[in-house]
């Protein structure tokens, strides 16, 4: 199966998105954009574009993900097809997420359902039922009833104090990616470095970001902060966040960071730009990970992390000529990598 | 029986004001099942109607969970509601379930303060043992913020880090079920509330008279106690009668909501429109369309005018396939449903499939005696088994019928004799039967396909293809020669030529099919003529587990005997008991699930696509 699991990784790692296909979908005149889209294996973005619906160009994105995320998931079994199935409940969140903001807006359940992702084959949610309950209260009655019922039980005892939207998006990410961090524990003796470096890479990514936003955006007490984060044992390990956490401002913050880490963000003036250059080093060691023979999973994980990475990146094209944004524009949000003209 | 009703495609052009009235007259009907539009007409008439029905149907649908009275029949004259009326019905039932929904919110937070009450008296109980004070916790200190309450064990470790950072401790003096009680002292004015909340943290309310004497404290939690279990019987009492004082209105509202239903269900692909105008479109059986076209002009009076055209063979994949079976043939068609439903215009299996099926589960389990108990089995577990029961009955009788024909009785083969072969004292011919079996089998199965080729409109397929005409030649031919070789006719020659033409015919057919480069075509053609061979070759001898089945049969029954021979006399009769139960059940199931693969794999996979689409009609809810 891993040989079988590795092949298909090799196949699918042909549909990653070059620089060259992003130059093509930047130079290409309005009416060649559906062509170079369909040459590209990308023909599900093209109704998407066409329609300018933002929505669902996001919703076919994430549907291709999806999709893919299905077909390797196929010769998994055991710790790493639950790790891969629970990665791809992030999107399930997010439609928890949507669920419950729209109810404290009083949204109309078609509205809010047209908002929703489809999970397809991964779906846990009913979201036909929980969009038409009547309030936020009857929303998480039913959530507790079902397969989210100890996230929606914490975010509701959250909520229920605090009546904070933010706070609620919190606690509803913070025992999400808690439980990601434990499923992904057992397989690294498994799997090996590679995986713990890549896993590593996105917790502390995750975990610096949100912590330079709760202390220094919006402004919460140190313990609460640190209580926010994600307990893992990583680059940033607890006692280093802690410390992190009790600074008063972000260059003190990137200042305790380990050493590696700290090089890394050297010069980083705001949070965007400690985002950006954190998941450039997840993105270059996805990269590497799929350059070289290794464990099945960890390569599939690192084909995911990149495809979707990409296909966001083709939707900033997207989305920037639907808005007629000036391409330099467009190009410094995609990044030097993938606009150099050098690049094949 | 043989195919699905011809069908007709109506397109039915009224005013946007009536739609509701149209479709609640289709659903009456009961024949129109409603299709995609050609999408001309850019408006969506019925998607507000459709949105808000939903809605309300969500709340009816919850207002039934709590009180499902039997629904009322639909008056034969009752109209459905517009829009507006809808509308209205909504905003009752949002009324009617936020106000009983506002009141079970309250019953679970009763039952919430319970449990709560339930784990203070336990606490409280210990607290008692430990002789705490528990009065000077709560002392005003002008230095230490101290906070009693309850938080979910997961979040214990975390929250205590945490609080560290804030200069406070968390100490926990029990726990119950997933939460625990502890005491959270730190700093005044340290800002842990956001953080608390955070993780769930619930302060207990600690009474004074838990704070002072035992007695005044015992008093306390049982008055509680008392005044929970009353607010909780009257909340109880308060929905039941908030639902009676409201049956009418949520009975007239269900009824309302079952006229509307058919154009809410209909909305989403049968129904388009612009301006004042809205057009229904779907299938209806030719046989319907004069019964409704005199149903539309008693209603409308030329209101609505109709389109009707019929389909041709290019759109059969999207024309829903209507199957109408006698009495004694509706328990198959769920295990050829299983398989798939047939495309509209192809050869509808059921039939054959009975008949087949049958043919070899009898001729792979003959027996009168054991035939006879599944009969009795099958009447036996009767309504429970549903359409099963037919089903298992027939099997039975196919049974008896076939082991009259060997003479068998329980594995006995000299209580009766055989009306045809008996199969363990002539196995041979059994097995060249079977094969004969299987070879008619995948000529009849070849036919059934050529005309499924055909009526799809796929003339080369139906002629060149390996399961078109052309492996049909191979397959006659590949016989004859086969029986000359063993000396039965005198074919060979004929036989040979006729089997290479066929052959050449689906080499031809793979090559030309194929759009490759001309190299990558000839390795094409020859693999798939080769595979051909080999398919018809491989299918036809499996059959011979029609006669491997049936030898098989006496051979476990011989086992029995032998068993049992060497037991006492109780020991003999449990064993034949046993061992013909073992039988019974095990074998039969397994002949049962080879007859169906062998109907499946060697019979549909070679013509049924079974892509069909089913036939939906609109239809008032019962």
């Amino acid at each position: 199966m891993s040989a079988y699991l590795n092949t298909r990784v090799s196949l699918f790692r042909a549909r990653l998105w070059h620089p060259g296909d992003f130059r093509a979908l930047l130079d290409a005149p309005e009416e060649e954009v559906e062509r170079v889209l369909r040459e590209r294996d990308l023909a599900e973005l093209a109704p998407g574009y066409a329609s300018r619906d933002v929505l669902s160009l996001e919703q076919r994105i994430i549907g291709r993900v999806l999709d893919e995320t299905w077909v390797l998931l196929r010769p998994m079994g055991g710790a790493a097809r639950a790790f891969l199935l629970y990665w791809t409940q992030r999107f399930e969140i997010s439609n928890l997420k949507t669920l419950l903001r729209g109810k404290m807006t009083g949204e109309r359940p078609a509205t809010l359902l047209s908002r929703l992702t489809p999970m397809g084959p991964f779906a846990r949610l009913d979201g036909e039922d929980l969009a038409h309950a009547e309030d936020v209260a009857e929303l998480f009655r039913r959530l507790e009833a079902g397969a989210y019922a100890g996230i929606a039980r914490q975010a509701r005892q959250a909520f229920e104090e605090s009546h904070d939207p933010f706070l609620l998006d919190a606690a509803l990410d913070r025992a999400y990616y808690e439980g990601l961090a434990q499923r992904a524990r057992p397989l690294e003796a498994d799997l090996g470095a590679d995986f713990a470096t890549l896993m590593g890479h996105y917790l502390d990514r995750i975990n610096l970001v949100w912590l330079l936003r709760y202390r220094f955006n919006y402004h919460l007490p140190p313990a609460q902060v640190y209580y926010l984060l994600v307990n893992t044992h990583y680059g940033l390990s607890p006692a280093r966040l802690k410390v992190m956490a009790a600074q008063g401002d972000m260059a003190a913050v990137l200042a305790a960071l380990p050493d590696k880490t700290r090089r890394l963000l050297e010069g980083a003036a705001d949070i965007g730009e400690v985002a950006r250059r954190m998941e450039q080093r997840r993105l270059d060691a996805a990269e590497a990970v799929l350059r070289k023979p290794g464990a099945a999973c960890t390569r599939a994980f690192a084909y995911l992390t990149l495809r979707e990475r990409r296909l966001r990146e083709a939707r900033v094209v997207l989305r920037g000529r639907q808005l007629r944004l000036p391409r330099q524009a467009i190009e410094a949000t995609l990044g030097p990598r993938l606009v150099d003209t050098g690049g094949s | 029986m043989f195919r699905a009703a011809p069908m007709a495609h109506v397109t039915l052009w009224l005013l946007a004001s009536e739609a509701q009235d149209a479709a609640l007259l289709l659903a009456r009907h009961g024949a129109f099942a409603p299709a995609p539009a050609d999408g001309t007409l850019p408006d969506s008439p019925a998607a507000a109607y459709r949105e808000v029905y939903l809605e309300a149907r969500s709340r009816l649908d919850k207002l039934l969970e709590q009180d499902g009275a039997p629904p009322s029949q639909v008056p034969e004259d009752a109209a459905a509601p517009t829009l507006a009326g809808l509308g209205l019905v909504n905003e009752e039932l949002k009324l009617i379930w936020q106000a009983y929904s506002a009141v079970s919110e309250q019953a679970a937070q009763l039952q919430e303060a319970r449990q709560r009450l339930a784990v203070m008296r336990e606490s409280y109980a210990r607290l008692q043992g430990l002789r705490l004070d528990l009065s000077r916790l709560f002392q005003a200190d002008s230095l230490l913020a101290t906070r009693i309450g309850t938080v979910p064990t997961g979040n214990v470790a975390r929250l205590k880090e945490s609080l560290a950072l804030a200069g406070f401790v968390l100490s926990v003096f029990d726990r119950h079920q997933d939460q625990v009680f502890a005491v959270a002292a730190g700093p005044r004015g340290g800002q842990v509330a956001g953080l608390l909340s955070q993780a769930g943290w619930r302060d207990m309310e600690i009474p004074e008279a838990l704070r002072t004497r035992p007695e005044a404290a015992r008093r306390y939690l049982e008055d509680e106690e008392a005044r929970l279990g009353a607010a909780l019987t009257a909340n109880r009492n308060m929905r039941a009668d908030y639902l009676s004082r409201h049956g009418e209105r949520i009975a007239e509202a269900r009824l309302q909501l079952a006229l509307a239903r058919p154009l809410a269900e209909a909305a989403p692909v049968g129904v388009r429109g612009q301006g004042q105008l809205a057009v229904f479109t779907g299938w209806v059986p030719r046989s319907g369309l004069e019964a409704l076209r005199a149903a539309l002009a008693a209603r409308f009076h030329g209101r609505v005018l109709s389109d009707i055209r019929y389909p041709d063979m290019a759109e059969a994949a999207r024309v829903p396939s209507l199957l109408r079976y006698p009495a004694w043939l509706r328990p198959f068609s769920p295990l050829v449903r299983a398989y798939g439903l047939p495309r509209y215009g192809e050869l509808d299996p059921t039939l054959p499939f009975a008949l087949g099926y049958l043919l070899l589960f009898g001729a792979m389990f003959g027996d009168v005696g054991h035939g006879a108990v599944i009969v009795l089995l099958f009447l036996a577990l009767g309504p429970a088994l549903k359409q099963l029961l037919w089903v298992g009955v027939a099997a039975g009788l196919a049974s008896m019928v076939f082991g009259l024909l060997y003479g068998s009785v329980f594995g006995f083969e000299d209580w009766l004799p055989a009306l045809w072969i008996s199969p363990m004292h002539d196995p041979l011919r059994l097995l060249a039967v079977a094969v004969g079996l299987g070879a008619v089998f995948i000529v009849l199965t070849l036919l059934a396909s050529i005309h499924n080729h055909w009526v799809r409109g796929h003339g080369a397929a139906a002629l060149g293809a390996a399961n078109g005409l052309a492996g049909l030649l191979f397959y006659l031919g590949a016989l004859a020669a086969g029986a000359s070789l063993a000396g039965l006719v005198d074919w060979g020659l004929a036989g040979a030529l006729l089997a290479l033409a066929g052959l050449a015919g689906v080499a031809l057919h793979a090559g030309l099919e194929n759009h490759a480069p001309w190299g990558e075509r000839l390795l094409v053609s020859a693999i798939e003529t080769l595979e051909t061979g080999i398919n018809l070759f491989a299918n036809t001898l499996s059959f011979m587990r029609v006669a491997a089945f049936s030898l098989n049969h006496v051979a476990l029954a011989m086992a029995v005997f032998t068993l049992a021979q060497g037991l006492g006399q109780v020991g003999q009769g449990a064993a034949l008991a046993l061992g013909n139960g073992i039988i019974i059940v095990l074998e039969g199931g397994i002949v049962a699930i080879q007859a169906m693969r062998l109907m499946y794999y060697e019979g549909f996979s070679r013509f049924f696509s079974g892509d069909g689409v089913a036939f939906l009609p609109l239809r008032l809810e019962k």
